[in-house]
């Protein structure tokens, strides 16, 4: 094997860029292990931080993707619960320590190797955010606001100009900036993701647009989107206010600036520190913000800060948050003289020292936009390159590149007005409406560069090509052709990179327009880190104003047709657009003018009438009055005042509102309301709750001996045998769990988790169903027979599924199980989120994530208070207020609903069932299993496999003596968790005659309502009901989303493994079998480790 | 280089009763605040001071001169057109030459063998060159005054080549244009408000006279900044201190400074301890009195 540090080393540049894996391929465990040894010494003896990076990139690489494949190495094996604590706790260098002691001692294992590319993995990002951290902080300009930690040291004062007014009673002058918001034209492959930028500064190349929008249809013409109001007020205090969000608040204390996710205003506060108005040296002093005020503005005087982004969408890839957070930044600067010009565009080093600023205050509020984003401040069209850093700047020795990029303005004698205007004429600017997290795409972008992987590594040098194409395109005003290169480079590199950029809606879209428009449709134009969202559409010009229509069209119906399955916020929008030329820009507003935007007096009128006389202040009463005296005056306000009207006194709803629509539902399906009363008390006295999912803490709880489980890999060909001959006979079916709504999939979106299209297979979006029934196809076609399908649902999930199934599975044998359970979700006890927040392990986040965290913590307990713990949670969709009850019921479902008996009646020989997660997607029914399972001779056979570092949430264990499935809920010590070998993969061989005498049944009964519902309560009594905390997303306003920790009640499936009559069977099978995919950020590497490829040999496409 | 000639100003908005205030010196010796900066200068070698007033200042600037008033010539600066402009209508007098240049409002005292002036107009002569005085100011003090940022001259612990000049800079700007290696961090030289500048800075004050716009006011750093780029210029950090007259307490400051910068040092000690025994002792006596009536030991 080529030895890693050589590649490190090497001095010549393709030696440099070798893949890893190129590296490891063919190598023995012996050789992977030495080479791990070697890195792991490196890394420790360079004094060069991009050395060590790489070689943790490399560790991390062969302890994913190599080491755990090698055939002779054990799978099974202990992770050290204190090297996880350091984990949990950002010390990774104690957590890899800790790893590599343990397989010193006892020696390496897949499970092992499994925590320690956890480790090297964020120790490498770690390592990486810290170089843009202290860059941030270094930068020249910036660090003064670091050191000042008392009011008396604020060297900034508000300018005169602000401060002046002809009298007590006249308002003072109003500063607003305005800025557009960019565009890219191509990225060279997210190659403008900081981390990645100031690694590689030479391949970091953005072509970057500065662009006004308007709404189609809503907006008269395009203008800057972005703008920001500074004023001085009249109280010592700070208000701030965003239009678009309608929030304001009063902040009198310091800490509040402080508390960025205490409310909506967090950029405001954001921009409030980064400007050095309130510098990030007075966090945590004693300090009064009157004070500050004092020294700042004057005595008895204070600042009021206002945004407003015209109603532009979330999501909309055009970098709105970051364009907003400079526009507030540079308004702050202008007022403080940290800027020359008080209005009018800015220069060149204003520009830049705000865009400085801005990834200051993303830093300090925890969020993180691209290194380009700030684009929108400097003019038109511009080229965006990285720079190595010298010996002058602060970056050297720290990273290669410099924290700011250069910006070069692309001039009209280089892109002449014909082809700003062909631009114009041809590209159509869209909101696609789904609202995705890019967070996971970035980091996956981030972790190929540095490992070089092969094809990414070439993708990405394509894409720099293709940026210098598109710089000619440009200059020649070939629109057609620069179609054709972001196309190109849509197709090409970026999916080449990452193939979750791109997604089923947007392929759906490309098609369909390319059906509607043919030659006249150009070119498809990623916008920033994912398409869904913002996207380009280019057409020729004479097609342009039909495309405006149609595309509004197309978005909406293929959002439609998709909402169930893909995380849509939004209806999808057409935008008009114009390049700007200007940039940002400020005026000055004074007089009658100085008044805030028209929407900002829908919230601070009736504030004001709603408050006592003596609390408004004679500068808002001013405004006020100013602003009434405006509506008479200006066409442009004559409906403010029946908005404001309206706005204190709603008129009624025509419907009754939400909560009929949820009692609808809850009518509709079954809902219990005997047992929700039953829960609500239960929980609001105590009696259960998340420290009472626990088993007693005195349970003896340890590790399965050797005879408790059989390794599939232990099945004779006698089994293989009977099991063939049992799918020949029609003997076995397959129940599939859909019921669930994909919580941590989509975090709360409340998609159907089974219809999401989540990857390609066999060169077509597939969903979990189609895998599912793939494998069921395939299995039928060799045996000769068909094999039943069940799929069983909830309320949530049936109607989509059937839906689904009708449009695209129609010839298979597919049976829906309908749900006939369902819960109410709860307002949670604070007690219980104080558990699961305080008391759980949880993963510490970066130093100022976890301090955003904690806020955004503290804000909910308090929003739990204030809705009413244990109450019902009503305010939000009537579909995001109920939940399924746990998956334990759906199996009993299939006998309340009668779906098992006549599945009994139609195919007679059925006796064993393969029950599975819908995100197992490698369990089969493979004949071994089968004859296995039988072999062992259990009613129930659970499929396990080897815990791996992110196998979280319980396993097999040996509980007072006994082997059974453990919850992580119910674990009583977090660390007891880790002395466990295997992972339950829930799927579960079920043998029906069995199982009906569990339920105290036999076939007759089955078609008994009565007795099944008796037998179906009696067993439901056996196993526990746990209380868990689901996240919700609660949308709002223009693509807005909030999320709110819920409480509701489960029963779980492996809990009857505990019960003593069932006599539980377990079978340890390979991870690429009972692995189960959970978070959206696990599929690169699903697809990377072979995983994909082998789900795709189970099935007939 | 000879120095014949200073030039005082002393029309500023606001500050125009400032020169008028009386100090008693470190001599004993009661005089206003223009005479004893008058004094500072002819001390020096100084043969004629121009002051510059703002309209019917002269009469009562000439009384507070008393017999120094032979030396001065008062030019007034009919319009507050900023403080460039008070200086550049100084130019007939100082008539091509170079000059000495001092603010109205501050007492410079100094902790060396020579006063503040001369240890500027020496410095100025030895190098034939334009000479700030500075002192090494904390960043919280910028707005308050101008500020210089360059290099130290090698082989000098005090002399600075000036290389920028902003007046009452904002702290980002100060750490971008004006730091200078071997201060302590967050910290500027800024103006002690003592200068001696050649003529060239007039006819940069001019030439910027003609460029200004309706309403914009002359100032005189940016033809200092000016001054840098186009000749030598240079910064020194005297042995001395400055006293702004027109801050908060500034008067009583700079009286004390100048009390305790004379024979009569100990006489001035001695009184502010008496004051303060006085003072915080018998409000202790109070408060233990207080506290022993209430059955209360007194909080320490």
């Amino acid at each position: 094997m080529i030895s890693p540090v050589d590649i490190i080393r090497a001095g010549n540049p393709q030696e440099r860029n070798t893949d890893i894996a190129a590296a490891a391929r063919g190598a023995s465990l012996r050789e992977l292990l030495a080479a791990a040894d070697e890195l792991e010494a490196f890394r420790h003896a360079s004094d060069s931080l991009y050395e060590r990076v790489r070689a943790c990139a490399m560790l991390y690489a062969l302890h994913r993707f190599h080491i755990p494949m090698c055939a002779e190495i054990e799978q099974t094996g202990r992770i050290p619960f204190h090297g996880f604590e350091h984990v949990l706790h950002r010390r990774f260098e104690e957590a890899i320590s800790a790893f590599l002691q343990h397989q010193a001692e006892r020696g390496p294992s897949a499970a092992l190797s499994s925590a320690l590319a956890g480790a090297y993995h964020r120790l490498t990002f770690q390592t990486l955010a810290d170089q843009v951290r202290r860059s941030v902080r270094s930068s020249v300009g910036n660090r003064w606001m670091f050191r000042v930690g008392h009011p008396a040291d604020h060297p900034l004062r508000v300018r005169p100009e602000l401060l002046a007014r002809a009298d007590d009673r006249s308002p003072f002058t109003v500063l607003c900036e305005k800025t557009p918001v960019r565009m890219d034209l191509t990225h060279s492959g997210w190659s403008d993701i900081f981390l990645l930028a100031m690694d590689y500064p030479e391949g970091a190349r953005v072509i970057n647009v500065s662009v006004d929008l308007a709404v189609r249809g809503r907006d008269s013409s395009p203008r800057p989107p972005v703008e920001a109001y500074f004023r001085v007020i009249d109280e010592p205090v700070i208000r701030l206010a965003s239009v678009d969000l309608g929030a304001s608040a009063r902040v009198a204390d310091l800490a509040e600036v402080f508390d960025f996710a205490r409310d909506y205003l967090g950029l405001l506060k954001a921009a409030l520190i980064a400007s050095g108005i309130i510098p990030p040296g007075l966090e945590g002093s004693d300090a009064r913000l009157s004070d500050v005020l004092r020294c700042v503005v004057g005595p008895g005087l204070g600042i009021e800060l206002v945004s407003c982004v015209n109603g532009i969408p979330k999501g909309s890839r055009l970098a709105v948050s970051t364009t907003l957070l400079a526009a507030l930044i540079a308004v702050c600067m202008r007022a403080t003289g940290q800027i020359r010009a008080l209005d009018g565009p800015l220069a060149e080093a204003d520009r830049r020292m705000v865009a400085s600023r801005a990834i200051l205050g993303e830093w300090l509020a925890g969020s993180g936009g691209g290194w380009q984003d700030s684009g929108g401040l400097w003019p038109g069209i511009k080229l965006i390159e990285g720079q190595q850093a010298g010996p002058q700047d602060p970056e050297f020795g720290i990273s290669r590149g410099r924290l700011l990029p250069s910006h070069r303005l692309i001039g009209r004698d280089e892109v002449s007005d014909a082809s700003r205007e062909a631009l114009e004429r041809s590209l159509v600017l869209v909101h696609g409406g789904m609202a995705q997290n890019v967070g996971p795409i970035l980091e996956m972008v981030t972790e190929k560069y540095l490992l070089r992987c092969a094809a990414e590594w070439e993708a990405r040098l394509d894409a720099g090509r293709l940026l210098d194409r598109i710089l000619d395109l440009l200059r020649s005003g070939d629109v057609r052709g620069l179609g054709q290169a972001t196309t190109q480079n849509y197709v090409g590199p970026i999916q080449t990179i990452i193939p979750w950029a791109a997604n089923h809606y947007t392929e759906t879209l490309i098609r369909r327009v390319g059906e509607a428009f043919g030659d006249d449709f150009w070119g498809f134009w990623m916008l920033g880190g994912m398409s869904g969202g913002g996207m380009g559409f280019m057409f020729a010009p004479e097609a342009k104003t039909r495309a405006l229509d149609e595309l509004q069209a197309i978005m909406g119906c293929a959002k439609r047709s998709m909402e169930a399955s893909l995380p849509f916020a939004m209806d999808p929008v057409v935008y008009e657009f114009a390049i700007n030329d200007r940039g940002s820009a400020a005026d000055r507003l004074e007089g009658p003018q100085a008044l805030m935007p028209a929407d900002y007096y829908l919230m601070a009128i009736p504030d004001m009438v709603s408050s006592p006389p003596a609390a408004v202040s004679s500068g808002r009463r001013a405004d006020a009055h100013a602003f009434g005296l405006a509506c008479r005056t200006h066409a442009e306000l004559s409906e403010a005042p029946r908005a404001i009207f309206e706005r204190m006194l709603p008129p009624l709803p025509v419907t009754q509102g939400r909560a009929d629509d949820l009692a609808e539902v809850l009518a509709a399906n079954g809902f219990d309301e005997e047992e929700h009363e039953q829960i609500r008390s239960d929980m609001r006295r105590g009696r259960i709750g998340l420290a009472q999912n626990r088993l007693p803490v005195n349970s003896d709880i340890r590790d399965v001996e050797p005879g408790d489980v059989t390794a599939l890999t232990d099945a004779t060909d006698d089994d293989r045998a009977v099991g063939m001959a049992a799918l020949a006979a029609g003997e076995v079916a397959v129940v599939t769990l859909a019921a669930g709504v994909g919580s941590r999939w989509t975090q709360g979106a409340g998609v159907v988790k089974a219809l999401h299209p989540f990857a390609r297979m066999a060169g077509e979006y597939r969903c979990f169903l189609d895998v599912h029934l793939a494998k069921s196809r395939r299995v039928a076609r060799t045996s000769g027979t068909p094999v039943p399908h069940i799929v069983t649902t909830s309320n949530l999930t049936e109607a989509p599924i059937r839906e689904y199934l009708d449009r695209s599975h129609v010839e298979e044998s597919v049976i829906v199980s309908p749900g006939r359970s369902i819960g109410l979700r709860l307002i949670p006890m604070v007690h219980d989120l104080r558990f699961l927040w305080e008391e759980q392990p949880q993963q510490i986040l970066d130093e100022r994530a976890q301090r955003v965290r904690e806020s955004l913590h503290a804000a909910l307990i308090g929003w739990a208070r204030s809705m009413g713990e244990g109450s019902d949670y009503t305010d939000n969709a009537p579909a995001q207020c109920i939940h399924p009850v746990g998956h334990w019921y759906e199996v009993p479902n299939m006998l309340k609903n009668g779906l098992l008996a006549d599945l009994l009646d139609r195919y007679p020989r059925l006796n064993t069932l393969m029950l599975h997660n819908i995100d197992t997607l490698g369990a089969d029914l493979a004949p071994e299993a089968i004859g296995l399972h039988r072999r062992l001779g259990g009613a129930l056979t659970f499929e396990v496999i080897p815990r791996w570092l992110e196998d979280r949430g319980g396993g097999l264990a040996r509980v007072n003596g006994f082997p059974r499935l453990v919850e992580g809920l119910a674990m009583p010590r977090e660390e007891q968790e880790f002395d466990l070998s295997y992972y339950n993969s829930m799927t579960t061989w079920i043998d029906i005659p069995a199982l009906l005498r569990l339920f105290g049944l036999n076939r007759d009964d089955l078609r008994r309502p009565e007795r099944v519902n008796a037998a179906v309560r009696a067993a439901a009594a056996r196993v526990p009901t746990y209380i868990t905390i689901k996240d919700v997303k609660r949308r709002w306003g223009y693509a807005q989303e909030d999320v709110f920790p819920v409480a509701q009640f489960e029963k779980l499936w492996s809990d009857l493994s505990g019960l003593p009559d069932v006599q539980p069977r377990y079978i340890a099978v390979p991870r690429l079998r009972g692995q189960q995919l959970k978070d959206q950020a696990q599929l690169d590497g699903w697809l990377r480790d072979g995983s994909a490829a082998y789900v795709e040999t189970l099935g007939d496409w | 280089m000879r120095i014949a000639r200073a030039v005082i100003t002393a029309a500023g908005e606001g500050q125009r009763h400032l020169p008028l205030q009386t100090l008693v010196d470190g001599n004993g010796e009661t005089r206003s605040l223009l005479s004893l900066l008058v004094g500072s200068a002819l001390e020096a070698g100084v043969e004629e001071v121009c002051v510059v007033i703002a309209p019917g200042d002269q009469e009562a600037y000439g009384r507070a001169l008393g017999e120094a008033v032979s030396r001065v010539v008062f030019v007034v600066q009919s319009h507050p057109n900023g403080y460039g402009d008070a200086v550049l209508r100084t130019a007939s007098v100082v008539g091509g030459e170079p000059f000495l240049h001092l603010i109205g409002d501050h007492v410079f005292i100094s902790t060396g063998q020579r006063t503040c002036v001369e240890q500027v107009i020496e410095t100025a002569v030895a190098h034939e060159c334009s000479v700030s005085a500075v002192v090494a100011t904390r960043e919280s003090m910028l707005p308050r005054f101008g500020a210089i940022g360059g290099r130290r001259v090698p082989g000098s612990s005090r002399l600075f080549e000036v290389e920028h000049v902003r007046e009452k800079p904002t702290p980002t700007e100060a750490e971008q244009m004006l730091v200078v290696p071997g201060l302590r961090a967050g910290h500027y030289l800024c103006f002690s408000g003592v200068h001696v500048l050649t003529p060239s800075v007039m006819e940069t004050l001019a030439r910027h006279a003609a460029a200004l716009g309706d309403g914009e006011r002359l100032e005189l750093s940016p033809a200092l900044d000016e001054l840098a780029r186009r000749e030598r210029y240079l910064a020194m950090e005297m042995d001395g201190l400055r006293y702004a007259v027109d801050a908060r307490f500034g008067l009583m400051t700079a009286q004390l400074a100048l009390a305790l910068s004379g024979p009569d040092r100990a006489d001035v000690l001695a009184e502010i301890c008496t004051l303060l025994a006085e003072r915080e002792l018998g409000r202790f006596a109070r408060e233990s009195d207080a506290c022993s009536e209430a059955g209360a030991e007194p909080i320490r």
